[in-house]
């Protein structure tokens, strides 16, 4: 490389530098807290809270993990492989799961599992009036909101390896003889798997990092136990650590699925493309699917929105759609405004770098980005908080630690519509401007940015919707009586004013729908 | 620069001196490539893929830096390992395999793209006048995605053309699109070319079409120039076995000169190179230069024949178990197993020596 090229480019290297340096830096204070917290905090800790800790994770996540396996992939099979009355429907309403935070489902399940809840009632109409079902704060009450929240990850990449799988592996295995069934365990599955699996890494990784349904479920885990550290005990060594142990299996799940999805490039098979045949079943088989895709979409979406929407017309929260209410809604707003306007602005840079010049260096920046991924909220909050308190300690208090938390944290959703947004532009249309005349600037003003406008749009709005609902940061972060629509939900949904909690939680199922439309069309990962 | 600008030819628009480039430390693209193109020259860069011929497309338009060597357009150094004149300053047209067009801009402002410092005026005028030359009028409001192949091909052109570019550099122009479009957009273009006087570069792995279009052509094979001459004598007289059968099909048969003579299986040949006794040597021959009569009792016979429309291509097996192909007419077809006699034009064959074509 000449030193003219590298003159060119300085600033936008500069630039990557310094953005990947500053995502960095909270995360690596935070490992290094952690690695140099008190050996006697780090015994306390192992003889206490970690195995506990540890264990309630695990275990969540691996039966989760079981449940959406069985949840995703038998809905996927259905909606692609058998013709069925409003087929097209419900394929769309598997997905709508995904616009109701875990909070938002888990505050409804509290109240129709909770004590004298309307499942109590209609378990104890069948099986006499003593019977008692499990109590929503409880392994299995947690398990529940997760599996019913998370499942449509699975669905969506089952679905999606389901219709790109090229049909003629099945058609072999029938023309050899060989029954529906058994083709699907010998043929269908096994080509599945690499998608299957890069479903189960997202599921876990999102279990692991998940705060508002374990906080209102009170279900011991290493995210939950990380917030409580900060708030209870304002111990942040003792939360350093335990993020540690979190970064490290997050990552870990993270690597998976990377390697996963990796290795699903080669199982993806050439040949032209061709609609499966779909089986039709009798009437029976017709209304057993039906019924069970309804019992599912319901359980994850039919009634809880039905339930919001009934609460939300109470004349209780009706009367508290004030100004308050709209002020909520704006600050919301504007803290979703500001992160989405910095994370695209931010991620440009990184994006272009690692995709134009794709040597150690830019990579490893764009990697760096990535990070995000790996904190879960509270994680992310605490390094924020850390590195403020100790380097910039007039910040602290102030939106824009909360903001910043909320780049780092969401930067890899922006990144992931950036990303293939650029590789559709091929480098010749710049080249080809540069001999028609134009200079480095000119050409990005005339050709890549025009060209990469859906792509800013896209990440824009998925970086807004996610910042919308986060919640465990901006319960840490938010200056005093900054209130958002997620941190309304929890707090009423804490003391269990169901009703009151409705209307926000409501709004943001709401303003979720849009990205289902974005999951559903191509850009599923970006969830 | 300004003692380099006195050396100059005046003739050549375009002169490469020695140049090589790396694709990254240590991993040499092409290597000590020289030639010159004269104003109005049609020049070929012929060669299988990965030989280096793009790496020196985009080292004249100015995306890739040279380690060693300069570039020279119309007289002015423009690239040399600490110089780099920008793109946007060298006037080259380009246009890509995929042509480029930019997706969002209509026709019409594809091309007039590189004319903003004009008044809008003329920039119509201009880009009316390119569109009439290539025959897109009436398209100049399309979007590309609604041209075909060939049109897109066209309007690429005309973008590059529309600006006057010193040499015109086209990046196997004709590989995406099918065989009979191909055709007939290698002679339009040629004609356009002619008429504009363009000087133009033409990357290309296909030696048909590189005959068709080049007045000269330099064929590349692992970053080197194997022969840099016109289509005729590369065919005929080519100076290496690569560039012989790189550019139609040929067989080598083992010889030794003997007597002042290259001995072989199929006869014996002048001694063109002028070798000592008892060299080895192998002589090249084209299928069209070798004539088969089926005769009774001959010692050599037909392996295979595939038939080409306007030709029969038969492979012979002679007896040493040497194999060679001879083009017959398109009606004289004979049974595999035939036993056959083979006449050879002895004009038309070229002699290597042996270590030459260790490959061959």
């Amino acid at each position: 490389m000449t030193t003219l090229r590298r003159q060119l480019t300085s600033p936008l290297q500069l630039m990557t530098l310094i953005t990947a340096t500053l995502i960095l830096l909270p995360l690596g204070y935070v490992m290094s807290q952690a690695l140099s917290a008190d050996p006697a905090v780090w015994s306390r800790l192992w003889s206490t809270r970690i195995p506990e800790l540890l264990t309630n994770t695990i275990r969540l996540a691996a039966v989760v993990a079981c449940l959406t396996l069985v949840l995703g992939v038998s809905t996927a099979w259905l909606v692609t492989r058998v013709e069925f009355p409003a087929r097209r429907l419900w394929e769309g309403a598997l997905v709508l799961p995904l616009a109701m935070p875990t909070y938002v489902l888990a505050y409804i399940y509290s109240y129709l599992l909770g004590f004298g809840g309307p499942i109590e009632q209609l378990w104890q109409t069948v099986a006499g009036p003593q019977a008692r079902v499990f109590s929503p704060h409880s392994f299995l009450g947690a398990t529940l909101v997760m599996t019913l929240d998370t499942f449509p990850f699975v669905y969506l990449l089952s679905r999606s390896a389901l219709l790109n799988m090229n049909v003629s592996f099945e058609e072999v295995a029938r023309a050899s003889g060989i029954s529906r069934v058994k083709t699907l365990w010998l043929v269908t599955l096994p080509l599945m798997r690499p998608s299957i699996a890069a479903g189960l890494a997202l599921v876990i990784l999102y279990v692991v990092s998940d705060f508002g349904a374990v906080s209102l479920l009170r279900y011991q885990t290493l995210t939950y136990a990380v917030f409580q550290q900060m708030t209870g005990r304002s111990d942040t060594a003792a939360a350093s650590i335990l993020s540690l142990l979190l970064v490290g299996m997050a990552l870990l799940f993270l690597v998976t699925e990377r390697w996963f999805r990796h290795r699903s490039r080669f199982y993806q098979t050439t040949g032209r493309y061709r609609t499966p045949a779909r089986h039709r079943y009798g009437w029976v088989g017709t209304s057993l699917v039906t019924i069970y895709l309804m019992l599912v979409v319901a359980a994850s979406f039919g009634v809880p929105a039905y339930l919001l929407i009934n609460w939300s017309l109470s004349p209780e929260a009706l009367a508290t759609i004030d100004t308050r209410f709209y002020g909520f809604f704006a600050n919301t707003a504007l803290l979703a405004a500001c992160a989405a306007t910095g994370g695209v602005v931010i991620g440009l840079p990184l994006a272009y770098m690692a995709n134009r010049r794709p040597n150690w260096l830019n990579l490893g920046c764009l990697q760096a980005a990535y990070a995000g991924y790996v904190l879960p909220g509270p994680v992310a909050a605490l390094a924020v908080l850390v590195l403020c308190l100790n380097l910039v300690p007039f910040v602290y208090g102030s939106v824009i630690v909360l903001i910043v938390a909320y780049i780092i944290h969401f930067l890899p959703a922006a990144l992931q519509s950036l990303e293939p947004a650029l590789q559709q532009i091929t480098p010749n249309l710049e080249e080809v401007a540069r001999t028609l005349g134009l200079g480095v600037r000119q050409t990005w003003q005339r050709v890549t940015l025009p060209l990469m406008r859906s792509g800013f749009v896209v990440a824009w709005v998925l970086m807004f919707l996610q910042t919308m609902k986060e919640l465990p940061a901006t319960l840490l972060l938010r200056p005093v009586g900054f209130d958002t629509l997620a941190i309304r939900v929890w707090m009423e949904a804490s003391e269990e004013y169901y009703q009151l909690a409705a209307p926000s939680a409501l709004l943001i199922v709401l303003l979720g729908l849009p990205t289902l439309l974005l999951l559903l069309s191509k850009d599923w990962r970006a969830a | 620069m300004l003692q380099a600008d006195l050396y100059q030819p005046v003739s050549s628009v375009l002169e490469l001196r020695g140049i090589s480039c790396d694709y990254g430390a240590g991993r040499p693209a092409v290597q000590n490539i020289a030639f010159a193109a004269k104003e109005g020259e049609i020049l070929c860069l012929l060669g299988p893929s990965g030989c280096g011929k793009t790496t020196i497309l985009r080292a004249i338009a100015g995306f890739e830096p040279v380690r060693s060597g300069q570039i020279f357009l119309s007289g002015h150094l423009v690239s040399s390992p600490d110089h780099l004149t920008p793109t946007e300053d060298r006037r080259v047209g380009m246009v890509f395999q995929e042509y480029a067009l930019f997706p969002h801009l209509r026709v019409q402002d594809n091309i007039a793209f590189g004319l903003r410092h004009l008044s809008r005026r003329e920039r119509k005028v201009r880009v009316q006048d390119m569109l009439r030359l290539v025959g897109l009028e009436g398209f100049e409001r399309r979007y590309p995605h609604e041209l075909s192949g060939g049109q897109q091909q066209r309007v690429a052109l005309a973008r590059a053309l529309v600006q006057h570019p010193v040499v015109l550099l086209l990046d196997e122009p004709f590989s995406n699109l099918d065989p009979d479009m191909a055709g007939r957009m290698r002679q339009e273009l040629h004609d356009l070319l002619r008429r504009t006087k363009t000087t133009t570069i033409l990357v290309t792995h296909d030696h048909d079409e590189a005959f068709a279009m080049a007045d000269r052509i330099a064929v590349l094979n692992e970053g080197k120039l194997e022969q840099f001459d016109t289509p005729e004598i590369i065919y005929h007289m080519p100076q290496t076995p690569f560039v012989a059968d790189f550019v139609g099909q040929a067989d080598f048969i083992p010889g030794t000169v003997m007597n002042g003579m290259v001995q072989t299986e199929l006869g014996d040949f002048c001694n063109t190179l002028e070798c000592e006794e008892g060299t080895a040597v192998v002589v090249m021959i084209r299928p069209d230069d070798i004539h088969l009569v089926p005769t009774k009792g001959a010692t050599s016979h037909v392996l295979s024949r595939q038939f080409r429309g306007s030709e029969n291509l038969y492979a012979v097996s002679l007896p040493s178990g040497q194999i060679v192909h001879s083009s017959q007419g398109s009606t004289s077809v004979y049974q595999e197993g035939t036993p056959v006699e083979l006449r050879v034009l002895a004009s038309h064959t070229v002699i290597f020596k042996q270590s030459l074509s260790a490959r061959a």
